[in-house]
């Protein structure tokens, strides 16, 4: 993507919130998130720091579609999540989102191919595209030579690379990471953390990192800080 | 199917015990299901074929139940214009007295007529024999037998066979051997030929047919030579094409069919309970798996169409199996089914091959995979339904919220009313199965409240038995209670179903036992055949005289029995001496005056009914009964109704003499026989075997001997009980260890912390066995207090026109008992395998969570 292109793309914002809050009423009431109100724009890489608790994870999984707010508004690629029924939801998520977990969340019984495929049998994908298009990811994170290798004969960095293709697998505009290097040891959350900026650039694509690491939020150029459910520091580098 | 074939196959494959238990449940159901009705068909099917191999090319069969006719009436039917054919025919089945070889099926035939109804194809040098019939009258020890049947025995022309005759024990000369195949495939091959004059004096016919077998004139319909023949004979004959005498059959074995119906649905519902708990248990263990695919972008319709095409297609190999395997149940079963449709109809028929019909194959699969997608049901709309933030938080669970269980609550109570509402208010049959369902239902949705409720009472108990791990194991259920719901669901089901069973077997057996007191009070009685239901000897008239003369005898009391036709179906009619019998036993009259119903019988102006037949055909004191008798119809009314076992479908009881006055029929099935005060019992046995038995085939059985040979039939019955028994256990077993499965991989982290903080593995089995307990006692609690309120509707619906059997109330306390130890003892086992597997789970993986 040309430099021009990608300016353009940053000028609408992808992600945006408006008075966004969020509880849950298990026992006792917890408020998760208050008034947040945030514009991400496309292709930024975003990194979402604070203590435990403070509502990180609950706001990936409001813009990605995997929970509802209590109040405000969320519109993910121009479009108000409110007003889309579960299965709109579903379809936006499966065209828009990727995701990228703390524990890999790799299905144990699939090789590496087979959990990149995942995806794209879902969309009803032919059988052909969809082994040249997990081959691509797959060679895409450097893991050519580990196709038919299942999720515990690889290394820890090695199932994050899988599913940061299974992430990738329709190319999707954002990308929501949480944790991403959490369960890595130094030298291989950086490998991984490399290999997303590199993806950032070269396709576009709008990261969110959920992180505790300060050096995945130092290598975003944009940090927002959280603490009590409030955005507390939105700083851009 | 896509997702079907890249998720499950893995799955399956990582969990092969569980995926077997799986199967397990549909191929227990369909194996079930394909086995007693495979031998139900068999038997049914070998009892047609031994009729149509023997029928030749006879067109139509004239009979008169099985009571036989004069021999008159063989003129009247060859004299008819439009018979071409027609030759007597007498049918027994006679002990061979060779060791292995069973029972041999004799054909008494005349030869003059017979051969242009039956190709009786000999070996080449014999024809001669029969070619010439008449050699073959003029020696009337003469036999011919199968192929089979001799090659068996190394039998050749002019061998001798020994056969029990009503004379005793007799040798035939065989004067000719049937090639194999056609009608010598009949009864296996055991089918012997002889002389229908020799055959009335063997088998004590007097000079009474069995039936006409016969063959119309070309151009002759076979409708229309029915009805002429039906004109020429009267009423009191049935003639009917050889294809419906199968029919009849099965209209005396509904009790069997009725029995094999409700075992089969039982078995199938079984299956469907634990179909849902394994997709149940599934559902859990795949919470993870489902999140990523929701997160991926799953619809909730593919996550549920997953798991619904998973269910079918466990229920596709799970029937197939279930067929493979009920099919060699079916060998055994057949056997079994055989020898109680011999003991208790006698009816002649040796299953050779077991029945192959496609339909039974394909409806077994049908429904297999029809109950397995109907498990799969509710599981797959958890699936569907799974929290996709909540499954991929590790260590966290999703419950069933109380707004749902309150919602279930209220809908039970709903039903519930509307059971009790139908039950109260409703008339007729139909509200009445209705009530049953709903009730069922209605019990199946209080399971969750009340199996809570349950384990709430519990954990005191347990808390004082073992502190820590009996609060864990009672927690564990009170804290997720869907969880076991499934199980504690169809146990107590199958516990009820298996009360239900128990409970009619105990008060049928008690009420037979009260009638057996009442009426088979002789000292003596004697028989022509092992099996009292056989018609294959009957004893000549002066026997009953002889015996009576018999030093120390005091009374006899001569009985003639035998289906006849009452409004289109076989009924038994017991004829006896009443005035003689009215002064020995004691009538249970359920309707009518004693003295008034015996005195009418006696004078032949009365029947009297049992209970079973008025509760099937609806009949009261005064309805005229229309018996067709070889003499024209005969009208008598119903003056009495009593209880009384003889027969499953009823009986009905008429005065000996009117018997012989229209049936004109003087011979004899069994003859009761008292003796004087103080008579040695074995001494007049002893005569009695001597004076009669030389001459005779006879059977002496004391009044102890023929009760228990009347108990051991009625427990052959109840086999079909313990089934049920053995269905409870195994389900008790799958069902608990589905459940514990699940509650260890939900307290994974908790039961690592336990064992992190100094819990011994010692301790942690124990909480999972007493969480198997606790799961075995509120099943064996929910069970009997279901048994309960499922007996009463099941006595009933014994009530009902199907079955005919008013039986009083009756909880069977010592089989609930049993039950105790047996279910617990089953929880116990299921535990073994999970409690070993959660000790040896890795602790550093369950404690990764926190």
């Amino acid at each position: 993507m040309s430099s021009w292109e990608l300016e353009q793309k940053a000028l609408a914002p992808i992600i945006r919130l408006r008075g966004v809050e969020k509880s849950f009423d298990d026992r006792k009431r917890v408020t998760a998130l208050l008034g947040v109100d945030l514009e991400i724009g496309g292709g930024e890489m975003v990194a979402i720091i604070g203590p435990s608790g403070s509502g990180k994870s609950t706001l990936l999984n409001l813009i990605g579609g995997l929970d509802r707010p209590t109040a405000g508004e969320i519109h993910v690629d121009s479009r108000p999540l409110a007003s889309l029924t579960d299965d709109e939801l579903t379809g936006l998520r499966r065209d828009k989102i990727g995701f990228i977990f703390q524990f890999f969340n790799l299905l144990p019984s699939l090789t590496s191919l087979e959990n990149v495929s995942l995806p794209l049998h879902l969309r009803g994908w032919p059988r052909k595209r969809i082994r040249d298009r997990a081959h691509e990811l797959l060679e895409l994170v450097g893991l050519g030579h580990r196709l038919d290798h299942l999720p515990d004969e690889l290394s820890g960095g090695e199932r994050q690379r899988v599913a940061i293709a299974r992430a990738l697998s329709v190319y999707p505009p954002i990308l929501l990471a949480d944790e991403p290097t959490g369960n890595l040891d130094t030298e291989t959350g950086a490998e991984i953390l490399r290999l997303m900026i590199d993806l950032e650039r070269r396709l576009g694509t709008t990261i969110l990192v959920v992180t505790h690491d300060s050096s995945v939020a130092e290598s975003c150029g944009r940090t927002i800080v959280l603490r009590d459910g409030r955005i507390v520091e939105d700083r851009r580098r | 199917m896509r997702l079907v074939a890249l998720l499950t196959w893995p799955y399956l494959r990582r969990h092969k015990l569980r995926s077997a238990l799986t199967i397990a449940g549909i191929i227990i159901g369909v194996a079930l299901f394909v086995a007693m009705h495979t031998a139900n068909r068999t038997v049914m099917a070998a009892f047609q074929t031994t009729v149509d191999r023997i029928a030749g090319k006879t067109e139509l069969q004239i009979s008169a139940g099985e009571t036989g006719f004069p021999e008159d009436i063989l003129e009247k039917v060859q004299s008819h214009p439009y018979v071409r054919a027609a030759a007597p025919v007498i049918e027994a089945v006679v002990a061979t007295g060779i060791p292995g070889q069973g029972n041999l099926l004799v054909l008494g035939v005349d030869m003059t007529g017979d051969q242009s109804l039956r190709d009786y194809d000999l070996e080449g040098g014999d024809e001669d024999v029969v070619e010439d019939p008449l050699v073959f009258l003029a020696q009337p020890d003469s036999i011919i037998v199968s192929r089979v049947f001799a090659g068996r025995n190394r039998l050749e022309t002019g061998s001798r066979l020994p056969l029990e005759t009503m004379d005793g024990a007799r040798r035939f000369t065989v004067r000719g051997i049937m090639r194999a195949g056609g009608m010598v495939s009949a009864y296996g091959g055991n089918l012997a030929v002889m002389d229908v004059y020799a055959a009335q004096m063997v088998f004590g016919r007097g000079r009474m047919f069995d039936r006409i077998d016969l063959a119309l004139q070309e151009g002759v319909g076979i409708e229309e030579g029915r009805k002429s023949l039906e004109r020429l004979l009267g009423p009191g004959y049935q003639i009917e094409t050889p294809e419906s005498r199968g029919k009849h059959f099965e209209s005396i074995s509904t009790a069997l069919s009725f029995s094999i119906n409700i075992t089969s649905v039982f078995a199938l519902l079984i299956g469907i309970f634990i179909i849902y708990n394994s997709f149940s248990t599934a559902v859990t263990q795949r919470r993870g798996e489902i999140g990523v695919l929701r997160a991926l972008g799953a619809t909730r319709g593919q996550v549920l169409g997953l798991f619904l095409a998973e269910s079918a297609a466990a229920g596709l190999i799970g029937s197939v199996l279930g067929v493979v395997c009920g099919r060699l149940m079916a060998r055994g079963m057949t056997l079994f089914m055989s020898g109680l449709v011999e003991v208790s109809y006698g009816a002649n028929q040796r299953p050779d091959e077991l029945a192959a019909e496609p339909w039974l194959m394909a409806l077994a699969v049908g429904l297999g995979v029809v109950a397995s997608v109907l498990g799969g049901l509710l599981p797959a709309r958890a699936a569907a339904r799974v929290d996709p933030v909540r499954a991929l938080q590790k260590g966290r669970t999703q419950v069933m919220t109380a707004g749902e269980n309150r919602l279930r609550r209220r809908l039970a109570a709903a039903i519930l009313a509307a059971a009790l509402g139908l039950l109260v208010f409703g008339r007729g049959n139909a509200p009445f199965y209705v009530s049953y369902i709903l009730l069922v239902v209605a019990l199946v949705l209080f399971t969750p409240a009340l199996a809570l409720r349950l384990a709430r009472m519990l954990r005191p108990a347990w808390k004082r038995l073992r502190p820590v791990e009996g609060v864990l194991a009672a927690d564990s259920l009170i804290q997720a209670p869907r969880r076991t719901s499934a199980t504690v669901a169809a146990l107590m089901l199958s516990l009820a179903m298996a009360v239900g069973f128990a409970g009619i077997a105990s008060a049928s057996r008690g009420s037979m036992n009260a009638w057996m007191r009442g009426t088979m009070n002789f000292d003596l009685i004697l028989t022509t055949s092992e099996t009292l239901s056989s018609q294959s000897y009957r004893f000549p008239p002066e026997v009953a005289g002889e015996v009576a003369s018999i030093e120390g005898v005091a009374e006899i009391q001569p009985v003639r029995f035998g289906r006849i036709m009452l409004r289109g179906r076989p009924t038994m009619m017991v004829a006896v001496d009443v005035e003689s019998v009215a002064r020995r036993i004691t009538f249970q009259v359920v309707e009518g005056d004693v003295s008034r119903m015996t005195r009418l019988a006696r004078e032949g102006r009365g029947a009297i009914v049992s209970d079973t037949l008025a509760l099937i055909e609806g009949l009261k004191l005064g309805d005229i009964l229309e018996i067709e008798t070889p003499s024209g119809p005969l009208r008598i009314p119903v003056v009495g109704t009593t209880v009384d076992y003889t027969d499953q479908r009823g009986t009905i009881l008429i005065d000996r003499e009117l018997y012989r006055r229209w049936w004109k029929d003087d011979s004899l099935n069994i003859v009761r026989v008292y003796l004087n005060p103080g008579a040695d019992r074995n001494a007049a046995r002893e005569r009695i075997q001597e004076r009669i038995g030389a001459r005779h085939r006879l059977f002496v059985l004391t009044g102890a001997e023929m009760r228990a040979y009347v108990e051991r039939v009625a427990d052959q019955w109840l086999g079909m009980t313990y089934m049920q028994l053995a269905v409870a256990v195994l389900v008790a077993i799958l069902g608990i260890i589905n459940s514990l499965t699940v509650s260890i991989l939900d307290r994974r982290r908790e039961l690592g912390v336990l064992q992190a903080v100094g819990a011994t593995r010692a301790q942690i089995r124990h909480t999972i066995w007493m969480e198997a307990l606790s799961i075995g006692v509120i099943g064996l609690i929910l069970g009997l207090a279901m048994g309960t309120v499922l007996l009463y509707y099941d006595f009933y619906l014994l009530r009902l026109n199907i079955v005919g059997l008013r039986l009083d109330y009756e909880f069977p306390v010592g089989f609930s008992l049993s039950l105790i130890p047996v279910i617990l003892g089953a929880a116990f086992v299921a535990a073994l395998w999970p409690a070993e597997s959660a000790v040896r789970a890795s602790l550093v993986e369950a404690l990764e969570y926190e």
